[in-house]
């Protein structure tokens, strides 16, 4: 760059870029300079003391953690009142900290050994007074040993500067720092979402996981980098095992996507993977009961049953359920199996649930439907638009790098949600709609650019379609009016808008919020309109930014698992299309789209559909009006699970195939940034259970197709082979790199950003979306909105985390967010039982007394099959995209009886 | 009393302030009676309750609408509170209290007279009841402190009226913001926080910085041990610190402001409130100052606490809610301030310089100080020095100046050690720096700083290693724990430090701390790891004799470690003479136990008792209340009560018991040697050269200080316990070391003292009529001295000097001159002698510095002498005598006497084969008083040079111990911590007399051609009633 200067380090000359340290400077020459408090990922500390240089013209050494480089600089590292410097800093810590490197977790890791070894010291010269504080073992997680602590900062700047958490901070002065929870509490009772990002930023051995005690050195363990198998932020991770067991899992440093950042789940939430409850040896029921069963026989039954329902109504008369849990491989083989060897395209999967009007939405819009910028760029976004998105608890390494872009880049963050989460602390315009009215919201921040005319006309001009009509459609929806119908003054609607079309930079990130509507399509629609109108489009930092809900949301559906689709969105309908895939797969293929997850348990119930496999889903659960799907799945006369454990909806089933965890098998998942991401295997898998790709073949061929495949990798190929989007991507790319799509060919370095300078479908295209009511709203009978959506430290239907110890152990049971004036109003206290009610069904929940939630409307997590959420929610649909309205429904609330109290006080986060 | 709300003009415009400000002087009557009181400080001496007491008697009187009670901030004399000030006669009162208050209104306020009583006394007793004319006064020149004391600080007119705010109206309405800050520059101002950072040029770079905000920050937030300048400030004129931040935030382009002041200053919290809030009202502060389109906000931040909040970033973090820790720099405030803006960070005496000098002008600012340090600096006066106080005088004044000039000098005639200065983070600059200008270079090339302006002075009763230890501890608890080398590193030096005062130091140590000192300084993150070990480093440079004490003695010098001190009289001792022990048996009438407790450490109890110098009594606590216990006279009077009632000789040594040790001289020391040896068991001959045995005792003290009578019967003591003393034998010409050792004589303590003169070095100096004071004073002592005639010249200002001069007075001369080449203050004897002789009639020339002597008929007729100016300090503080040009002249005299030294006689000790050190003494070990040659031992003024009677004893009881152990084959003594007094008395206070017990002298008629002893001894009664005033200060630690 031309903005790049010299300095002198030791003599040789060095490089540096304008803000950069003098520990950078040194690191691109080549020269390591000691640290110890110093982290890549925080301000510097400057605490240690141990980077500290000589430079010429200052009085004292200096940090160089800290300390900016400038042209002409002259520094050494080298030199004896250095050394003297660096010494008594590790002299000094050792004066403090046990040496008991003989029996400490990290020696071997331990930053300040490795010092001291490189100094040459081997015991602190100095006699002094020593730290006893006893060992703090309260948490679930973690160990924290006071007496190792050489109070270096990091945990607490990963605490207060990254996760934001504010949970720990140094406490007390001099020799008697410490750091300690917020007013000296325990951990439980301080505001930690137990990320652990303390534990693996520690330097030694004064935060150690758990799991790792005992367990052995890092010389020990061997490592094995994966994805993590929780939401879709794909987090790389970093599993260590020793002797087929795994003592425990960091965030993985090299990781584009999370930089070495987990949260909960991640981290410490892998332990479901080795609970004894897995599935290890296929199931089949006889007389009533599943008992254990051959593979042979398990598969054998399968295909018969399946070929005789088929034979006897019809190739539509079956349906397979894939899942976003699953893998790119597992998902394009089981679209594959219900196309190629069934002959239906009832295939479908939960991504249905969540995005499904993401899909319908952005594909109309742009002619395809993802997030259009990497999670990196919200870092830089000017303006960060959040809606329908709880991103810190669902999505909490994308909730970092947001709050990170607000306290750190000055970034100004518009938030519209009815409830007050922890990004609301953030927002500078928080919007707080009433619970379905965005469209109104959208249509009325567009009302106001238009009308002030900071629409960006060179890109709506050059780039666009339909602009006229939405134009008029908008001019309808005044600030005024919109005011009437969300509830969100005028003003902030005006002051947003500004906020929004002014910055030079704006994205908009969203989430099910936004799709779980009945007019989730019409939401997604409007998101486009006002990111198209603005030309935050196919530029950096900008764009429109759906987080996929779960790991492989995006790439279960790249994979075709769909009824409309085939791999790469290409439609089923579209004969030159189908003919590519006949051609490919040697089969002709069925011409209609099928039916969707909810149509086919609507389908299932009136009979229609006979015959179902479900790989990795839990439909009873995760499905709106359970009441509904249990039905179905009672009705239907045969039901293959193949699952990693027994759930709700294996107890439905004839015939179980045990799978392998997100530990123990190979394959892609693909991120909710395009990021396809390999996971590996680390551990061995349990009793007979098998990889899917494994299971599936199996059961192709059991159904008489010729599958010769050997691995996953095998199933990428052939995938990426006709889905152009993955031309390039192979496992064998993917062992050095990841790649987001569109990766077209080998050579292809893969798409940061979507619709540079076109869009797929060519222009954008604007549509004028009115604004519809919720398909149920409350009333005198059900006069409660109900909400639903995720906590941070339990996942979906709760299969994975509700079988980690520690999490559970945090939030053991489920809860219900009531406004403090409604709980007056119903005598209700905190933690005291209620009973909700639906016109679908009644569930009894503890209920968590707060301000998060506006009065009259009520908020519950999905988690916990024991207050299912589900029971409550309305299977009304979006009608294009086919998607439940989770997000909306009328419940009744009253005081259970008799009075029931929650188990332990509920855990919330900010 | 005056009520600070009330309704206030708004001036909208210069003008108006100028005419507000015409109508406030025209309606000041300074001919009108007024009580200023201090209301700051001095309420901790209770002003509040004077305030009250005079509000009665006024308002009783009918003077209340007469006589305006003005309450201001420090008046700066805090030694006295508390103070108040009356106009227009300009009294100032001091010690006042409710009870004086009538008389104030009477006195004073209706008749118009002075209240002597409540003057300032001075050196000589009188009372003056001036400002200007107190010392402490004089020396100032205010222009931070201008209004302090002055003013109402709660009433904004007050200071209108003193040209308040006429600096910002010219800098608003004359001066652009860059020629303010030109004007800044060009006056040399620079920042009195400490680092003493140019103030025009941070502004400069403020100014210059980018940003559409910024900010403007008062470091208010003193904490310095001792120190209150700002708070002197902030509470007696707080507009001076708001009008110079006004100024400075348009000079650097600050809308918004804080004043970040600690909260534990409830009052200068609520004077600075008080005056943004007048301010604002009258439109000098807020929006649109003086109509001016320029704006300023302020806010106040009051701070928990924490001393390290006083480092400028660390400030800036709290202000911002966060923890208090500093971060490194760059980027500095000023690029990079508070919540990321541009950040001007003064602190309040800083600001307070400003609107003078706007209104001045640099040039009258610059005329003060020096070439690189302008104006003047505030100080708070505090520690063992007279005069405590706020002061504010030009920079380069000497330390000197503040602390003898002001300060009046230390309490009671101790000696000055140091001053710490810079508070925690500075060091002390030693005696020997006392003529030091004190200015930002200076200080720091001493190894001190200017720090905000603590100063402290400590005197030889404070003890350097606890010093340290005090402010270490300071700086080491409120290290905020960031960086490593504060946290940890300060901590281990305390560790160490800590064990040095407990007497289990190593040598080693002291390196250690340096190297670590040093390293720390260097590689600390902020401010305060960057000075935390000065007082450290600069105690260990300056007085490591002092540290090595309590590492290889095991002795705190000072007396204040408490495992190496016992209390703080027998620390005083050099023999640890049990002073507490025999004080309070006593007091409690066990007269014979009390003599058996000097035994234990001295042989000649009368003797000392008269002869020596006392150091335990400058120890005294009871002195710090007003005199000392009159220990000296006390032990006199034992060993005189003993002798009447019948001497308890200790048991005799038994008869068959060899004579072991040779004892080479029958001074003090080599009787102390021998007697205990012979408590040890071990028989000693001594060998004295002289015809009489008593050394310096018979040969140099002459008999009114020391009847000849009382020392024959203490060395006859020594003899009755078996002792032999041969006298007439020189050891080395009569008869070798090895002879003796052939003898038996295993073992050998030299003690042969130090009896030839030292030369004047002068022409003409061996002339009949001239002669060496000791050789004076042994033919006085020992021989039948020729009577004197005309007039005598003494030269030298030591005790020999003066014991010569008061011999020679009493043989018959015309006049007796003592010839002195420095001043009075000093004359290295001790102050009683001095007196004594001025009393008896010997006249004294100081600052005259013989030249040669004149001859006349082949003998000595005069002295030419030069006078002298005294120069810079010594390594002891004593000012250096330089002769004056051109200023000699010609002292007749018919004898001289030339008393400037004593040394040891060398052509004895050469033959005895011992390693000399330098001027020909003994080299011995410290406290085995081991030799270079095997088996000999020495001590004494051989060893020391010239010095005292009971330093001689104290040597003797150590060589007894160490030889003791030599002949018994044993490794010799370690030292050890001094014995705790095994005696424990409770207090009888009871019949104890009020004061110190005089001591009854003969009269001055009989004292004439007589040498009668002339000091007369108390009687029993008073001993005991003397005794009784001890305040029995080691009692804690007697029942420990």
């Amino acid at each position: 760059m031309s903005d790049d200067f010299t300095l002198t380090i030791d003599g040789r000359e060095a490089t540096a870029e304008p803000g950069m340290t003098v520990m950078q400077a040194a690191d691109r020459a080549g020269l390591r300079i000691p640290r110890l408090c110093y982290h890549p990922e925080l301000e510097p500390f400057a605490g240690c003391r141990v980077c500290v240089v000589e430079v010429e013209g200052m009085r004292t050494l200096a940090a160089s953690c800290a300390l900016p480089a400038a042209p002409g600089m002259v520094v050494r590292t080298d030199t004896e009142r250095v050394t003297d410097a660096r010494r008594l800093a590790v002299e000094l810590l050792l004066s403090d900290h046990p040496a008991d490197c003989l029996t400490c977790e990290l020696c071997g890791k331990c930053e300040l050994q490795q010092y001291a070894y490189e100094l040459g010291v081997r015991a602190s010269p100095f006699v002094g007074e020593r730290h006893h504080d006893p060992l703090d073992d309260t948490n679930p997680f973690f160990l924290r040993d006071y007496t190792k602590c050489i109070l270096c900062g990091r945990c607490v700047g990963m605490c207060q500067d990254v996760v934001r958490a504010g949970a720990i901070d140094f406490a007390h002065r001099g020799f008697e720092t410490r750091i300690a929870g917020a007013l000296g509490r325990p951990l439980q009772d301080t505001s930690c979402v137990f990320c652990g990002l303390c534990v693996q930023a520690c330097p030694t051995g004064a935060l150690v996981e758990k799991t790792r005690a005992g367990k052995g050195r890092e010389w020990d363990f061997s490592a094995v980098r994966t994805t993590c198998p929780y939401c879709g932020v794909g987090c790389g991770l970093v599993v260590y095992r020793k002797d087929g067991e795994v003592v425990k899992v960091e965030g993985d440093e090299d990781s584009v996507v999370n930089r070495g950042f987990t949260c909960v789940k991640g981290r410490f939430g892998w332990d479901f993977a080795t609970r004894s409850d897995r599935l290890t040896t296929p199931l089949v029921r006889r007389d009533g009961e599943l008992v254990p069963a051959s593979w042979e026989e398990a598969l054998g039954l399968i295909a018969e049953r399946l070929q005789a329902i088929r034979a006897a109504h019809g190739p539509d008369a079956l349906a397979f359920l894939a899942s976003a849990k699953c893998s790119n491989e597992e998902n394009y083989l089981m679209q594959k199996l219900a196309r190629a060897v069934i002959g239906t395209n009832n295939v479908d999967h939960c991504a249905r649930l969540c995005h499904a009007s993401t899909v319908s939405g952005l594909s109309r819009a742009f002619g395809s439907a993802a997030m259009t910028n990497p999670i990196a760029d919200l870092r830089d976004a000017k303006c960060i638009f959040v809606t329908g998105s709880n991103t810190t608890e669902a999505h909490p390494i994308i909730g970092m790098e947001i709050k990170s872009a607000v306290k750190h880049e000055g970034a100004t963050l518009i938030l519209a949600d009815p409830r007050k989460i922890e990004l609301a602390e953030y927002a500078e315009h928080w919007l707080r709609q009433r619970p379905g009215s965005d469209v109104a919201l959208f249509n009325a921040m567009m009302n106001v650019i238009i009308a002030e005319g900071l629409h960006d006309r060179e890109f709506i001009e050059s780039r666009t379609e339909g602009f006229e009509e939405l134009a008029k459609t908008v001019a309808e929806y005044t600030p005024e009016r919109a005011e009437g119908i969300t509830g969100v003054p005028a003003e902030a609607i005006r002051a947003a808008a500004r906020a929004y079309a002014g910055a030079e930079t704006a994205a908009i990130v969203y989430s099910m919020g936004i799709t779980q509507h009945t007019t989730g399509t019409d939401n997604v629609l409007s998101v486009a309109n006002l990111a198209m109108l603005t030309g935050n489009l196919g530029k950096p930092s900008s764009g429109v930014n759906p987080l996929r809900g779960q790991n492989n949301v995006q790439g279960s559906c790249d994979a075709g698992a769909l009824p409309d689709l085939y791999p790469g969105y290409q439609r089923v309908d579209d004969p030159q299309v189908r003919a590519k895939f006949e051609k490919a797969w040697g089969v002709s293929l069925p011409e209609q789209p099928g039916l969707t997850v909810v149509e086919l348990m609507q389908a299932a119930e009136r009979g229609e559909i006979r015959g179902m496999v479900i790989m990795g889903e839990n439909p009873v659960l995760s499905d709106p009006d359970i009441g509904h799907v249990e039905k179905a799945l009672a009705a239907l006369e045969f039901l293959a699970v193949i699952d990693i454990f027994p759930s709700e909806t294996s107890e439905y089933a004839d015939v179980i195939l045990p799978a392998m965890s997100f530990l123990e098998r190979s394959g892609t998942f693909t991120n909710t940034e395009r990021r396809v991401q390999l996971i590996r295997p680390a551990l061995p898998a349990p009793g007979e259970a098998r990889p899917d790709w494994q299971v599936l073949r199996d059961l192709a061929n059991a159904l008489g197709a010729e599958w010769r495949l050997e691995s996953a990798a095998e199933a990428m190929d052939e995938m990426a082979a006709l889905t152009p989007q993955y031309g390039g991507i192979s496992h064998a790319r993917l062992e050095t790199e990841t790649l987001q799509w569109p990766c077209p060919t080998r050579d292809h370095p893969g798409t940061r950003i979507l619709h540079v300078g076109k869009f797929p479908r060519g222009l954008g295209k604007f549509s004028a979306v009115e604004f519809r009511e919720p398909a149920e709203l409350p009333d005198e009978e059900y006069p409660f909105i109900l909400t639903t959506g995720r906590l941070l430290y339990h996942y979906h239907t709760g299969t994975m985390s509700r079988r980690s110890k520690g999490i559970n152990e945090l939030i053991p049971e489920g809860m219900i967010e009531i406004n403090p004036q409604d709980a007056e109003a119903l005598g209700c206290r905190e933690g005291d039982f209620v009973r909700v009610a639906s016109r679908r069904g009644e569930v009894e929940v503890a209920a968590h007394v707060t301000d998060r939630v506006p009065p009259k409307t009520v908020f519950m997590p999905w988690h916990f099959k024991e207050s299912a959420a589900n029971r409550l929610t309305i299977a009304a649909l979006d009608p294009v995209a086919k998607i439940p309205e989770y997000k909306v429904c009328a419940v009744r609330v009253e005081l259970a009886e008799p009075v029931r109290r929650a188990r332990q006080p509920f855990r919330a986060v900010p | 009393m005056i009520e600070c709300e009330r309704e206030r003009p708004l001036l909208d415009s210069l003008e108006a302030l100028a005419q507000h400000r015409d109508s406030l002087k025209r309606g000041h009557d300074p001919k009108r009676l007024r009580v200023r009181i201090c209301m700051t400080g001095c309420r901790a001496f209770g002003a509040l309750q004077v305030r009250d007491a005079l509000a009665q008697q006024i308002e009783a009187a009918g003077l209340a609408e007469a006589v305006d009670l003005v309450e201001t901030g420090c008046q700066g004399f805090c030694a006295g509170a508390p103070v108040l000030a009356v106009d227009p006669y300009g009294y100032f009162y001091q010690r006042v209290c409710t009870d004086d208050a009538a008389e104030i209104v009477a006195t004073t306020l209706q008749a118009g007279r002075p209240i002597e009583r409540l003057g300032y006394e001075t050196e000589d007793g009188t009372r003056v009841l001036r400002r200007e004319e107190m010392p402490f006064f004089r020396g100032q020149r205010l222009v931070v402190l201008r209004n302090c004391g002055q003013i109402a600080p709660r009433l904004i007119e007050d200071y209108i009226r003193r040209d308040g705010y006429a600096g910002l109206a010219r800098a608003l309405s004359a001066l652009t913001p860059e020629e303010v800050i030109e004007e800044v520059k060009a006056s040399g101002l620079r920042g009195r926080g400490g680092a003493g950072f140019p103030t025009g040029r941070k502004w400069e770079i403020v100014r210059a910085s980018r940003g559409d905000k910024k900010y403007l920050v008062c470091n208010a937030d003193e904490g310095d041990p001792g120190a209150f300048m700002d708070r002197g400030v902030l509470e007696g004129d707080p507009h001076s610190v708001l009008e110079g931040m006004i100024i400075a935030a348009r000079a650097i382009g600050a809308d918004e402001g804080y004043i970040y002041v600690r909260a534990e200053y409830p009052i200068a919290v609520e004077h600075v409130r008080t005056a943004m809030a007048q301010a604002e009202q009258m439109g000098l502060l807020g929006d649109q100052i003086l109509g001016t389109d320029f704006s300023f906000h302020l806010h106040v931040k009051e701070g928990a606490g924490a001393f390290v909040c006083g480092e400028e970033t660390a400030l800036m973090a709290s202000i911002e809610g966060k923890r208090g820790m500093p971060r490194p720099r760059p980027p500095f405030p000023a690029q990079s301030g508070l919540w990321g803006k541009p950040t001007n960070i003064n602190n309040v005496e800083t600001f307070a310089n400003i609107a003078p000098i706007i209104l001045n002008g640099a040039d009258w600012f610059a005329a003060v100080g020096t070439e690189n340090s302008k104006g003047t600096k505030v100080f708070s006066l505090a520690g063992k020095v007279a005069n405590t106080g706020l002061v504010e005088v030009p920079m380069g004044i000497t330390l000197r100046d503040v602390v003898f000039g002001l300060g009046g000098g230390i309490h009671r005639g101790r000696a000055f050690k140091a001053a710490q200065m810079g508070g925690p983070s500075g060091g002390c600059v030693p005696a020997e720096h006392l003529d030091l200008p004190i200015d930002y270079e200076s200080l720091a090339s001493v190894g001190s700083m200017m720090g905000s302006g603590g100063l402290i002075v400590i005197d030889e009763a404070t003890c350097v290693v606890d010093l340290a230890r005090f402010f270490l501890d300071f700086v080491q608890s409120e290290s905020c724990g960031k960086c490593v080398p504060c946290r940890v590193g300060t901590r281990r030096m305390l560790e160490i430090l800590t064990r040095i005062a407990e007497g289990q130091g190593a040598e080693d140590d002291l390196d250690t701390l340096e190297s670590m000192g040093r390293v720390i300084k260097d590689s600390s993150l902020c401010g305060l790891g960057q000075t935390a070990p000065n007082p450290v480093l600069s105690t260990i440079r300056y007085f490591r004799d002092e540290y090595l004490a309590h590492i290889r003695d095991k002795r705190c010098p000072a007396g204040i470690c408490p495992p190496l001190s016992t209390t703080p009289c027998q620390d005083g001792c050099p023999a640890g003479v049990d002073a507490f022990g025999y004080v309070g048996l006593l007091a409690d009438g066990r007269l014979r136990e009390a003599v058996r407790v000097v035994r234990e450490r001295i042989p000649l109890i009368s003797v000392c008792g008269r002869v020596c110098y006392h150091p335990c009594e400058t120890r005294c606590r009871r002195g710090d209340l007003e005199a000392p216990i009159a220990v000296g006279a006390l032990k006199r009077f034992l060993g005189d009560w003993e002798a009447t009632e019948g001497i308890e000789v200790p048991a005799a040594l038994p008869a068959d018991r060899p004579a072991e040790v040779a004892v080479i001289g029958a001074g003090p020391a080599g009787l102390s040697a021998a007697y205990h040896l012979a408590r040890l068991g071990y028989r000693s001959t001594i060998f004295e050269a002289l015809p009489v045995a008593g050394g310096m005792l018979v040969a140099a003290i002459p008999a009114y200080r020391l009847p000849r009578e009382i020392l024959q019967r203490e060395i006859d003591v020594v003899r009755q316990m078996g002792i032999e003393i041969r006298t007439g034998v020189r050891v080395g010409r009569e008869v070798t070391l090895d002879e003796l050792r052939r003898q038996g004589y295993r073992a050998f303590f030299v003690a042969t003292g130090a009896h030839a003169s030292r030369r004047l070095e002068l022409p003409g100096e061996d002339l009949p009529g001239v002669m060496g004071g000791l050789e004076f004073l042994r033919e006085v002592n020992l021989g039948t001295p020729a009577r004197l005639s005309g007039r005598v010249l003494v030269v030298g200002g030591g005790n020999v000097a003066m014991d010569a001069a008061r011999s020679a007075l009493r043989l018959g001369p015309d006049e007796v001159y003592v010839v002195y080449r420095r001043s009075r203050a000093e004359v290295p004897a001790h102050d009683w002698e001095v007196e004594e002789a001025a009393r008896e009639g010997v006249k004294f020339r100081y600052l005259t510095a013989p030249v040669r002597v004149v001859e006349a008929n082949g003998r000595a007729a005069g002295l030419e002498c030069r006078r002298m100016e005294l120069g810079k300090a010594d390594a002891r503080g004593r000012r250096r005598p330089v002769p004056v040009e051109g200023s000699e002249y010609v002292e007749p005299a018919d004898f001289i006497i030339a008393a400037v030294g004593q040394a040891a006689d060398t052509e004895g000790l050469q033959a005895l084969g011992l390693e000399a050190s330098g001027d020909g003494r003994v080299a011995a070990h410290p406290y085995t008083q081991v030799t270079s040659e095997e088996g000999v031992f020495a001590g004494g003024d051989v060893v020391r040079g010239p010095s005292t009677a009971v330093h001689a004893m104290a040597d003797g009881y150590r060589a007894a111990q160490a030889i003791r152990r030599y002949l018994e084959g044993r490794p010799l003594p370690a030292p050890m911590p001094a014995a705790k007094s095994p005696v424990a008395v409770a207090p009888a206070c009871e019949g104890a007399c009020p004061t110190r017990a005089a001591m009854p002298r003969l009269e001055m008629a009989e004292r004439a051609q007589c040498f009668d002893e002339v000091e007369l001894g108390l009687d029993m009664a008073a001993a005991i009633a003397e005794a009784r005033r001890c305040l029995r200060c080691g009692r804690e630690r007697q029942e420990e």
